[in-house]
């Protein structure tokens, strides 16, 4: 338990309503966008500006309290969990865009703006930030960023770390930096903006962000590619790339999501295809139709059964629309999901595609595939229930093997989602121990006493 | 470990929150309050918690089931399909059960008394809404929500010198003579009686120029929206009863006001505590229509068919959707038919139409500083479109507009749809 003399420091800073601890809110501060992970907090402060923050490092600091810093809590990887409870900082009262400049297409924006309403706004400059988690409804860009997130639109636009040109930054000594500039280019000495972007929170707090922006692009248009062989559909994916087209987004659908959404939202999406791929293209008008056509020349070259392009706005927002619903269909199914974000290289997304269903059938556990096939970032699910013992086992050595296969075959834990909490295990198992070394030992450089969302990544 | 009856009928709804935290980006509370307990995902955690025992009916639980609008943003953008609005009432309906109705009446109570000033008022209110009391039960409590939030500085509606109810008669045939087409019960809502005696007036006149029957029950009451959507259960099962008895003998059962006509339906999603209720309520809301849709649905009126009262030609129209009509009863398409057709009139959809106005029933009592917050956002929407008039049809989301456009001091007036129809 924290002191209430601690209290009362954290009050006189950021003021008496912007401090919770009653038993309710702290509960109410126990959880993120994971399925169970759960640990509460001794207090939750929602600090109004830099200097706020840097106030409560230097308390959290001195008495060497935990800080756990909290934007939207949407993630996925548990990283918003106070795992070792003291403070929750929270950043979604901090929600200002303090500056957008159209000339330098950037903008300038506090921590705790949620994507979606920084869109918004962009919108009306015709501006865009690409990168785009889905989680865009409630995530905010200071764990945008310190997650390094990314979503469909990384095959052809890539992740947070591409758009973020400068970081203000409170360490956990209270110390305020900033990092990079307002430039597209700056080499001037180490690179650290970059330790920042996916550090998870552990080394500061983002009190600022400066972003690259890109042009709205004029034209988009959908097309949907179904698939008897799943294999093939995750073929499709590298033969368009290597036919010169970079749509702006390809996703992928098993037939187990697909008959889920079916069930939960009936749209008319093919109930027996082993496979469903969207993709989109965007730019301007001509090269969309071009790109369109070349798509569907491709697909069905390689092995699609039926390739349809969206013929207005409506059936194309509904074909997204399967596709964003395609988490909460997976996640509605059973007790425990366990939804992990592996990616491989794309050459291998067929041969990665065919491991997990071997596994999953080794194992006899349900599975089902669903992700951003553009980038190699697949979500392969198993869903199970932590009270069933013997199914869980099985789920944990099929969810073991598969992390196996896709660094087998060159790929990552994790693509966007994070260590966190949630791949922690892993990430010892299959992270060299001297590079786990060198993070440990950056940490300790800006962390010294491990006050910083202490018990993540490697612990 | 407590029975937790009312909770265990939504456990499902309860179980299907996926904490993606979606809720944050539509919660109007939330937008202003920036807190998890503000959101459905904070909300339906702690009733999770009530139910594996792991959270007891504490005051500061009762604050926060009791800081939600219950405007069904959430809901109807929830991709898990959670029904959070099931779960908030029936959290509150037992927080009722464990804490008494003193829960209530503590809360109703704790601001209203305190401003001498408007206390004759109140008194007077209190006198006008005895009748609808169920005998048994402390009397006060049970006013309709949006009258009881006097002395806050706000600007509350006269009440009408003679009630509806002591205007109206208990039949009204068809103004043309003949065999009424059909027979319909008018439900008045507590609004409509107390504060806009001539809406109840002008649609009964409406429906009987086009060949309608109309009959007023007395025996009719409260439609209980502000008594079970703040938990209790065991009063609004009586409210719902009532109703049902006094409309037994019509094809339809028409309000102008569309909380009520809401309320009226739902007593079949909210309130049944067995199997017999079950199959009552459900057979009485299929007879339930709100005007707009009754207009449109069953009479099958078209466009040509109406016509503007001539002191509203050549104005420029917007219109409010109420939550109690866009989402409780997917009405949307309706009242825009019945502006558009309205020659002489020109209508403009305002941005965020169905944005709540942050009415919320009681909730503006309790936190009438965040209703002044989501209501200047509706605010915003409304000076965008230039219009003159403001028109919706719901009379709770009405005096909540007049009070914000006259805040704002902007020129807008409000009316309901069928003020503006002759």
């Amino acid at each position: 338990m924290i002191k209430e003399t601690i209290i009362a420091e954290l009050q006189k800073i950021v003021g008496k309503d912007n401090v919770l601890t009653s038993p309710e809110a702290l509960k109410a501060y126990s959880y993120d966008g994971t399925t169970s992970w759960i640990h509460e907090p001794d207090v939750v402060v929602f600090p109004t500006s830099t200097k706020e923050i840097s106030e409560i490092m230097k308390l959290a600091n001195r008495e060497k309290i935990p800080v756990t810093p909290r934007g939207g809590g949407t993630n996925v990887s548990g990283g918003s969990i106070p795992i070792k409870g003291g403070i929750v900082l929270c950043t979604t009262k901090m929600n200002k865009i303090l500056n957008i400049d159209k000339e330098n297409l950037t903008a300038t924006v506090e921590p705790g703006v949620v994507l979606m309403d920084l869109n918004i706004r962009l919108a009306k400059e015709g501006l865009f930030f690409p990168p785009d988690p889905q989680s865009f409804l409630g995530a905010t860009l200071g764990g945008i960023i310190a997650e390094n997130a990314g979503g469909p639109a990384c095959v052809k636009y890539g992740v947070t770390k591409q758009y973020i040109l400068g970081l203000e930054v409170v360490l956990p000594t209270g110390d305020i930096v900033n990092l990079g500039g307002r430039t597209l280019k700056n080499v001037v000495g180490y690179d650290l903006i970059h330790l920042f972007i996916s550090s998870e929170g552990t080394l500061g707090v983002i009190t600022k962000a400066e972003l690259k922006l890109n042009p709205m692009p004029p034209a988009r248009k959908t097309i949907m590619a179904v698939y008897d062989d799943l294999s093939k559909a995750g073929e499709s994916v590298f033969r368009v790339l290597e036919n010169g087209v970079i749509p702006g987004k390809i996703e992928l659908l098993d037939n187990w999501v697909i008959r889920r959404i079916e069930e939960m939202m009936p749209l008319g999406l093919p109930q027996d295809a082993a496979a469903v791929l969207l993709f989109e293209t965007d730019g301007i008008p001509e090269a969309v139709e071009k790109e369109t056509e070349k798509i569907l020349e491709i697909t069905k070259k390689y092995g699609a059964v039926d390739v349809r392009a969206a013929k207005d706005m409506d059936e194309a927002n509904k074909y997204w629309l399967a596709r964003r619903a395609g988490f909460a269909a997976v996640f509605g199914k059973a007790p425990t999901v366990m939804a992990e974000d592996i990616t491989v290289p794309r050459g291998k997304i067929p041969d990665f595609i065919k491991k997990c269903t071997d596994i999953a059938k080794k194992y006899n556990v349900e599975m089902c595939i669903l992700g951003h096939a553009g980038d190699g970032n697949l979500h392969p699910s198993i869903l199970s229930d932590i009270k069933n013992k013997d199914l869980y086992e099985r789920s944990v050595k099929a969810m073991d093997e598969i992390f196996e296969g896709a660094v087998e075959f060159g790929g990552v834990l994790s693509g966007e989602h994070g260590i966190g909490l949630e791949k922690a295990k892993f990430f010892k198992r299959m992270t060299d121990p001297v590079v786990i070394k060198i993070m440990k030992d950056i940490k300790a450089l800006f962390d010294p006493n491990n006050i910083m969302n202490p018990g993540k990544i490697w612990d | 470990m407590k029975e937790l009856k009312e909770l265990k009928k939504v456990e499902q709804y309860v179980d299907q929150c996926m904490k993606c935290g979606f809720c944050t980006f539509f919660c109007p509370v939330y937008q202003e309050e920036r807190e998890e307990t503000a959101v459905a995902r904070g909300k339906n955690y702690l009733t999770k918690l009530i139910l594996k025992g792991e959270q007891e009916f504490t005051d500061e639980l009762g604050e926060i089931i009791g800081k939600c609008l219950l405007c069904k943003r959430c809901v109807v953008n929830c991709p898990a399909k959670a029904q959070i609005d099931r779960v908030v009432v029936a959290a509150r309906a037992e927080m009722v059960k464990n804490k008494g109705l003193g829960f209530i009446k503590d809360f109703a109570f704790r601001k209203v008394m305190k401003n001498r000033k408007t206390f004759g008022k109140y008194v007077k209110l209190a006198r006008a809404f005895q009748w609808m009391l169920p005998k048994t039960e402390g009397k006060i409590r049970h006013l309709p929500d949006f009258l009881k939030a006097l002395g806050q500085g706000r600007n509350i509606p006269e009440l009408a010198d003679t009630f509806l109810r002591d205007r109206v008669k208990e039949v009204y045939k068809p103004q043309d003579g003949k065999e009424p087409k059909m027979r319909v019960g008018f439900f008045m809502g507590c609004a409509t009686d107390f504060v806009y005696p001539d809406l109840g007036l002008k649609i009964i006149d409406f429906l009987t120029r086009h060949g309608i029957e109309v009959i007023v029950p007395q025996a009719q009451n409260c439609c209980g929206a502000a008594i079970y959507f703040s938990g209790d259960f065991e009063t609004g099962r009586e409210l719902a009863a009532a109703n049902i008895k006094a409309f037994d003998n019509v094809d339809y059962i028409v309000t102008g006001c569309a909380t009520c006509s809401s309320t009226l339906k739902d007593y079949a999603k909210y309130l049944p505590d067995n199997e017999e209720q079950q199959k009552a309520y459900e057979a009485f809301a299929k007879k339930v229509k709100d005007s707009t849709e009754f207009i449109i649905d069953v009479m099958q009126l078209k466009p040509e068919d109406f016509k503007l009262k001539k002191e509203f030609e050549g104005k420029t129209a917007t219109w409010h959707d109420p939550c109690h009509l866009i989402r409780y009863q997917n009405i949307k398409d309706q009242p825009r038919a019945i502006l558009k057709g309205l020659k002489g009139l020109k209508f403009v959809e305002m941005p965020n139409a169905d944005l709540c106005c942050g009415m919320g029933g009681s909730f503006s009592i309790y936190h009438y500083d965040i209703t002044k917050k989501i209501a200047d956002k509706k605010m915003d929407g409304i000076k965008a479109t230039n219009a003159d008039i403001v028109v919706t049809a719901c009379p709770g989301c009405m005096i909540n507009l007049i009070d914000n456009t006259l805040r704002n001091k902007m020129p807008q007036k409000v009316y309901h749809l069928l003020e503006l129809v002759e």
